[in-house]
C-alpha cells in the first residue's frame, strides 16, 4: 500500500512539475479537503451504523447470526474465533445489504481481532479484505440510481450480467486467496501440515458449541427434552 | 422492494430492544460514540489516499495510463473509453463516479459503453480504499498478495458480465 501511495504521488508531482506546476498544490490540499468532508459524511454514517449495529449485539443478535453462517465462515476463515466470525459475519451482512459504510466499521473491529502484531497480514485478515474488495453487493443502487436520472429507459437492466460479474469476481478471488496462501506461506509449510491434520479433525479446532462450563446440565437437559417428547408421544 | 429492507430490519430490532429491555436509547448512543474515535483514526489514511488520487487525476498521469491501457481493453473485448474509469474505479469512489456520470452524458445510459460503465461500476469496489481503512488500526503494513488477487478477480468478473451484456 505504501509502495502504490508512493508512485502515484510522486509520478503525479514529477508530471506536474513539468504541465502545470501552480496545480500541484492545489489539487492535494483539494485532496485534504475532501478527506475532511468525507470523514465528516463517515462520522454520521459510522454514528448512526454503529448505534444500530450495538442494539443487534446487546440482542444477541449478531450471535444468533455467527451461528448461522459458522459453517461458510469458519472455512473460509479457518483460524478465527467466535468473536471475529460475529464481526465477518455483520460485515458480510451489511455488505450484502449495500451499505458498504455500515460494512467497514465491523470489517475493522474483525482486522483488529486478528491482528498478531506481526506487520505481515494473515491469510484470514487478506481473504477478509478481497472478498469485500471484490464487492458483495447484489443490488447496486446507485448505478440504477444514477441511470435512471441520465434517462435510461431501463435503468436495471444491467442486474443479471453486474450480479454474474460480482459473484464471479468474488469466486475468483476466494479461489485465488486459497491458491496464493498455498504458493506463499511457504515458511510455514510445518503449520500447513499442522492445519490439515486439523482440517481432517475439525472439532478440536472448532468445537460445534462453545465449550460449556457446565456440561452435566446440558446432559439433563437433553434427558428432560427427551423425557417430555416421549410423554407427548405417549399422549 | 429492497427500499422496505433496512426500515423493517430497523424497526424490528428496536421493537425487540424496547420490549426485551434492553434499553434502545442507551445502546444506541454506547454504539455512536465509538465512531468518534474511528473516523479520527482512520482520517489520516484518508487524507492520505485522497491526496494522492488528487494529484493523480489532476495531473493527468490517470489519463495517461488509461491511454496505455486501451490497447489492453481491447484485447479482452472491453470498450477502450472505459479505460480511465476501470483504472480510478479501485482508487476513488468519488473520482470514479464522476466519470461514470461523463460517461452516461457522452454516450447515453443505454449504449453498449454505457451499459459496460454500470457493470464495471455496479460489480466492483474501491479496492485501495478498502486496503487502507480495514487495516488503519491494526500492525499490518503489508498486505501482501491482498491487492493483486482482488485486482485481477474484479477484472475477470467485469470483463465476463461486460461480455454477457451482449445477451441482455
Amino acid at each position: 500500500m505504501a509502495i502504490i501511495w508512493l508512485i502515484m504521488l510522486s509520478a503525479s508531482l514529477g508530471l506536474m512539475i513539468f504541465t502545470d506546476p501552480a496545480a500541484a498544490v492545489n489539487s492535494m490540499i483539494t485532496g485534504a479537503h475532501g478527506a475532511v468532508e468525507l470523514s465528516l459524511n463517515l462520522l454520521a454514517l459510522y454514528a448512526f451504523w454503529l448505534g444500530f449495529f450495538s442494539l443487534i449485539e446487546r440482542l444477541g443478535l449478531s450471535r444468533g447470526l455467527e451461528k448461522l453462517l459458522r459453517p461458510v465462515i469458519s472455512r473460509l476463515f479457518p483460524s478465527s474465533d467466535t468473536e471475529t466470525r460475529k464481526f465477518i459475519t455483520m460485515n458480510f451482512s451489511a455488505n450484502l445489504l449495500g451499505l458498504g459504510n455500515a460494512a467497514t466499521p465491523m470489517a475493522i473491529s474483525a482486522i483488529n481481532r486478528m491482528d498478531t502484531g506481526s506487520p505481515h497480514a494473515t491469510t484470514d485478515m487478506i481473504m477478509l479484505t478481497v472478498i469485500s474488495a471484490t464487492s458483495l453487493q447484489l443490488l447496486p443502487t446507485t448505478v440504477i440510481g444514477m441511470r435512471a436520472t441520465a434517462g435510461s429507459a431501463n435503468p436495471a437492466d444491467f442486474l443479471f450480467p453486474s450480479l454474474v460479474a460480482t459473484v464471479l469476481s468474488t469466486a475468483i478471488g476466494i479461489i485465488g486467496v486459497k491458491i496464493c496462501s498455498k504458493i506463499f506461506d511457504r515458511p510455514r509449510r510445518n503449520s500447513r501440515r499442522a492445519k490439515a491434520d486439523l482440517a481432517d479433525n475439525p472439532s478440536t479446532v472448532l468445537p460445534l458449541f462453545p465449550v460449556s462450563p457446565q456440561p452435566k446440565r446440558h446432559k439433563k437437559r437433553e434427558r428432560q427434552s427427551k423425557r417430555k417428547r416421549v410423554k407427548g408421544g405417549a399422549v | 422492494m429492497s427500499a422496505y429492507i433496512i426500515p423493517v430490519i430497523f424497526l424490528v430490532v428496536l421493537l425487540l430492544s424496547f420490549a426485551r429491555r434492553r434499553e434502545p436509547y442507551g445502546g444506541f448512543i454506547d454504539g455512536a460514540r465509538q465512531a468518534v474515535d474511528l473516523t479520527i483514526n482512520v482520517f489520516p489514511y484518508l487524507l492520505a489516499v485522497m491526496v494522492a488520487v488528487e494529484a493523480f487525476r489532476a495531473s493527468g498521469a490517470s489519463a495517461y495510463l488509461a491511454n496505455a491501457l486501451e490497447p489492453v481493453l481491447g484485447a479482452v473485448g472491453l470498450p477502450k473509453e472505459l479505460a480511465e474509469l476501470m483504472f480510478l474505479r479501485p482508487v476513488s469512489g468519488a473520482g470514479s463516479l464522476a466519470i461514470l456520470d461523463g460517461i452516461y452524458a457522452d454516450y447515453g445510459p443505454d449504449s453498449y459503453i454505457g451499459r459496460c460503465a454500470s457493470v464495471i461500476y455496479g460489480s466492483s469496489e474501491t479496492i485501495f480504499y478498502i486496503s487502507t481503512i480495514y487495516f488503519s488500526q491494526s500492525h499490518v503494513r503489508r498486505l501482501r498478495y491482498a491487492i493483486p488477487v482482488a485486482l485481477v478477480a474484479t477484472l475477470t468478473g467485469c470483463v465476463v458480465g461486460c461480455y454477457l451484456l451482449r445477451f441482455f
